[in-house]
C-alpha cells in the first residue's frame, strides 16, 4: 500500500479520484470510529445503570447526585432469590430457560430439516410451500392469542412449558427455515454429489457436512429464536399463570407494586439478561462468514 | 473386475434436452477411455450416469453384466473427481481423505494405514493437516484424486479433472494420472475437451458430438481413420484441410478432381471409388500431408502463399488454391514468401474423402 501513489486509497472512476486521498481518509475514519464509541456508550448505559443499581444498597440507589463510587452489595440478589415469594425467581427463571432451550433446539433442528429440503429437492410446490411458511410470520401474533388460549385451553396444556415451547417453536420455525434456506442453497451442489459417490446418503451428507457448513447460520437463528422466546410477553402472559411463568412476566410485576423495589428489580433483571447475553457471547464466535470457502474453486 | 458397458443409453433432461442419444460404449476391465468432444456434446451427463448421479432416460448401463440403472450412487463403489474438486470446507485433507473409508464403516487403524498410503502416493502427506481453503489448486486436485483412489473402486471417474489448473500443472498432472492408472489398475472414465489431455492419458477415446458418439479407438485409429468429416476436423492440433473435389473416370482410371487438377489415387482410394463415381466429395487432408512445390513443376494444385506463421521449427503456410485455402506446414528454413505461386502437392495414401454427410467413405463398409 505506501507504494502507491497519493490518492490511490480513494475510489476511482474513469481515473479520476471520487473519495479524498488517505490523509483525509484516516481521519475519516476516525470519526466514525469515535461516532460510534458514543452509540455504543449510549446504548449499554442503560445495562450499566441495571447492574450498578442491582448491586447499590438502599440508600445508594437514591444518592443524588449519583454516586459512582460505593461499596457493591449482594442483599438486593439475597432478597429476590430467597426473600421475595419464597425462591419464585428461580423457579421463573428455570421455566424461562426450559421454554427458551427446547423451542430453540426444536426450532433449529426442524428448521434446518425443512430448509434443506426446500432448498434441494425439487418438488412440485417447493416456492409456494416456502413463502406459505414465510407468511405465517406476518400476521400479529396478538391476532391469535384468543384462539390459541381457547385451543390450549380444551387441550389442558394451559399453564405448561409444552404450551409455550409449541407456540416459540412454531413462531421461530418459519423464520429460521426462511434463513437456513439461503445457507443450504449456497453448498455447491458437486459437495453433495461428492459425499454419494464416496458412499453416503443424503441424509449422512446433511448431517456430516451440510449442516457444519451452515453452523453460522444456525448460530445466528439460534440466538435471535433464543432471544425471541426469552423475551416473548404476549403469549407467556396469556397462556401461563404460575407453574411455568417465565421471567419476563414476573419483572412486569414489578411495576404494579405500590412502590417499586428497585434494588430487588434490577437484581431480577440482572438474572434475566445474564443468561441470554452468556449465551450470545458464546455462540456468536461461529458467525464468521465464508466455511465454504474452498471447497470449489 | 469392472467391464462397464452402456446399451442404447440415452439422456433427456426434465426441460426437454436430450443430452446423450442412443449410446452403445463398452469399456473394459482395467481400461482408460476418454471421452472427448466439445462442451454441451454430452460426455459429462453419461460419467455422471454412470456415477448414478443422473437417472438413465433410456437404455441400460451394466458393471460386469449386472444393470445398475437403479442402484443409488452410493452403492455403485466409484470414485470421481470433479473439475471443481469439491473437497469437504470442513474438514483438513487427513478427513477430506478418510470420508469415503468412513462410510465403509472401516476401523480407524485401518483407515489411518490407506489415508497415509494416499497420502504418500500423490505426495500430500505434508498437507493432511490443512484446510481446503489453505491449498492452491494444484494441491487441491492433488486431494480430490486422493480420495478417490483411497479406497479400491470399481472405476474412477473423472470429469474434466484439469479443467480449472493452469497449462503447466495440466502437463505434470496428466502424466501422474496415466502413472496411476498403470500403478492400480482401475477402470478409468475421464472426460475432456482437451485432446492433448485426452490423448496423454487414454488408451483409447471416445469422441461425442452433440450427445452422439462418432468413433472410438486410439488417438492413431482418430488421427488416422477418422469416421466422419467432425473427427478429422476436431481431432489434430491443425484442423484438417478440406477441398471440394469430384471423382472422374470409372474402375481403372479414376481419378480425383480438385478445381482443375486431377489426383490419381491410389489403390486403397480406387476401390472406394467405384462405389461414389460422380458425387461431389470433400477432400481430407492433413496439414503434415501436404507439400509445397516450385510453381514451374507440371503437378500439383496452383496457389498462391496467403499466410506465413513461422511456429519456432517449423512454419504453418496458408496458400489459396483456386477453390479452397489449404494449411500446410514446412521446415522453417523453407518458409516462402506471401504472395509467392507455389504449386500443392497432396499426399494421396493419406487423403480422405467425405461425402455430403459427411462420412468418410474410404472407411465405411460397402453398402
Amino acid at each position: 500500500m505506501t507504494a502507491l501513489k497519493p490518492g490511490a486509497g480513494g475510489a476511482r472512476t474513469g481515473g479520476r479520484t471520487l473519495l479524498p486521498a488517505r490523509g483525509t481518509r484516516t481521519l475519516r475514519n476516525t470519526g466514525i470510529y469515535l461516532a460510534a464509541c458514543v452509540f455504543v456508550g449510549f446504548s449499554l448505559f442503560p445495562l450499566y445503570v441495571i447492574a450498578v443499581t442491582a448491586l447499590k444498597s438502599e440508600h445508594d440507589i437514591f444518592a443524588w447526585p449519583p454516586v459512582w463510587w460505593f461499596e457493591p452489595t449482594l442483599e438486593h440478589f439475597y432478597n429476590a432469590i430467597f426473600v421475595f415469594g419464597a425462591g419464585n425467581a428461580v423457579a421463573f427463571l428455570v421455566n424461562s430457560i426450559i421454554v427458551t432451550v427446547v423451542s430453540t433446539v426444536l426450532a433449529i433442528v426442524l428448521g434446518a430439516m425443512a430448509a434443506y429440503g426446500l432448498a434441494r429437492i425439487p418438488f412440485r410446490g417447493n416456492k409456494a410451500l416456502a413463502i406459505w411458511m414465510l407468511s405465517t410470520r406476518m400476521a400479529p401474533p396478538v391476532a391469535f392469542v384468543v384462539p390459541i388460549y381457547m385451543l390450549f385451553e380444551k387441550a389442558g396444556i394451559l399453564d405448561t412449558h409444552f404450551a409455550l415451547v409449541v407456540i416459540y417453536t412454531g413462531m421461530n420455525l418459519s423464520f429460521v427455515t426462511w434463513v437456513l434456506r439461503g445457507f443450504f442453497a449456497d453448498i455447491p451442489v458437486e459437495l453433495e454429489e461428492a459425499a454419494l459417490v464416496d458412499g453416503y446418503t443424503r441424509t449422512q451428507f446433511f448431517w456430516r457436512v451440510a449442516v457444519p457448513l451452515v453452523r453460522p447460520g444456525l448460530a445466528a437463528t439460534g440466538i435471535l429464536s433464543a432471544i425471541f422466546a426469552w423475551n416473548e410477553l404476549l403469549y407467556a402472559v396469556i397462556l401461563t399463570t404460575r407453574e411455568a411463568m417465565t421471567l419476563p412476566i414476573y419483572l412486569s410485576s414489578f411495576h404494579a407494586l405500590l412502590s417499586i423495589d428497585w434494588g430487588e428489580f434490577m437484581a431480577v433483571a440482572v438474572l434475566a439478561i445474564l443468561p441470554i447475553m452468556a449465551f450470545t457471547l458464546a455462540v456468536q464466535r461461529y458467525l464468521v462468514r465464508g466455511l465454504t470457502f474452498g471447497a470449489v474453486r | 473386475m469392472s467391464r462397464i458397458e452402456f446399451i442404447g443409453v440415452s439422456k433427456i433432461y426434465a426441460d426437454g434436452t436430450p443430452a446423450v442419444r442412443e449410446l452403445d460404449l463398452a469399456i473394459e476391465d482395467n481400461e482408460f477411455l476418454c471421452l472427448l468432444g466439445p462442451s454441451g456434446c454430452g460426455k459429462s451427463s453419461t460419467v455422471r450416469m454412470l456415477a448414478g448421479l443422473e437417472s438413465v432416460s433410456r437404455g441400460a448401463i451394466h458393471l460386469d453384466g449386472r444393470r445398475i440403472n437403479e442402484l443409488p450412487p452410493q452403492h455403485r463403489n466409484a470414485a470421481m473427481v470433479f473439475e471443481n474438486y469439491a473437497l469437504y470446507p470442513h474438514l483438513n485433507v487427513y478427513n477430506n481423505l478418510a470420508m469415503p473409508l468412513r462410510a465403509q464403516g472401516m476401523r480407524r487403524a485401518e483407515i489411518d494405514d490407506k489415508v497415509r498410503a494416499a497420502a504418500d502416493l500423490l505426495r500430500i502427506s505434508d498437507l493432511l493437516r490443512k484446510r481446503p481453503g489453505q491449498l492452491s489448486g494444484g494441491e487441491k486436485q492433488r486431494v480430490g484424486i486422493g480420495r478417490a483412489i483411497v479406497r479400491h473402486p470399481a472405476m474412477f471417474l473423472m470429469d474434466e479433472p484439469l479443467g480449472h489448473l493452469e497449462a503447466y500443472l495440466r502437463v505434470e498432472f496428466r502424466a501422474e494420472i496415466r502413472r496411476l492408472h498403470e500403478q492400480l489398475g482401475v477402470t478409468t472414465i475421464y472426460v475432456t475437451h482437451d485432446q492433448e489431455e485426452a490423448a496423454a492419458t487414454a488408451d483409447r477415446i471416445a469422441i461425442m458430438r452433440s450427445g452422439s458418439l462418432q468413433q472410438v479407438g486410439t488417438i492413431e485409429d482418430l488421427m488416422d481413420r477418422p469416421c466422419n468429416r467432425f473427427v478429422g476436423e476436431f481431432i489434430g492440433e491443425i484442423p484438417m484441410n478440406f477441398l471440394s473435389s469430384r471423382v472422374t473416370g470409372s474402375d481403372g482410371s479414376a481419378a480425383v478432381q480438385i478445381g482443375g487438377t486431377a489426383f490419381v489415387p491410389d489403390a486403397r482410394v480406387r476401390r472406394a471409388l467405384g462405389r461414389i463415381r460422380g458425387q461431389e466429395l470433400a477432400l481430407g487432408i492433413r496439414a503434415e500431408d501436404v507439400q509445397l512445390a516450385n510453381a514451374l513443376d507440371g503437378e500439383g494444385l496452383p496457389a498462391s502463399i496467403a499466410v506465413v506463421e513461422p511456429q519456432g521449427e517449423r512454419t504453418v503456410v496458408i496458400v489459396d488454391t483456386e477453390a479452397d485455402r489449404v494449411t500446410c506446414v514446412v521446415a522453417s528454413d523453407e518458409m516462402p514468401a506471401p504472395g509467392e505461386h507455389v504449386r500443392v502437392l497432396l499426399d494421396m495414401s493419406r487423403a480422405h474423402l467425405f461425402d455430403h454427410s459427411g462420412t468418410n467413405v474410404l472407411e465405411s463398409e460397402p453398402a
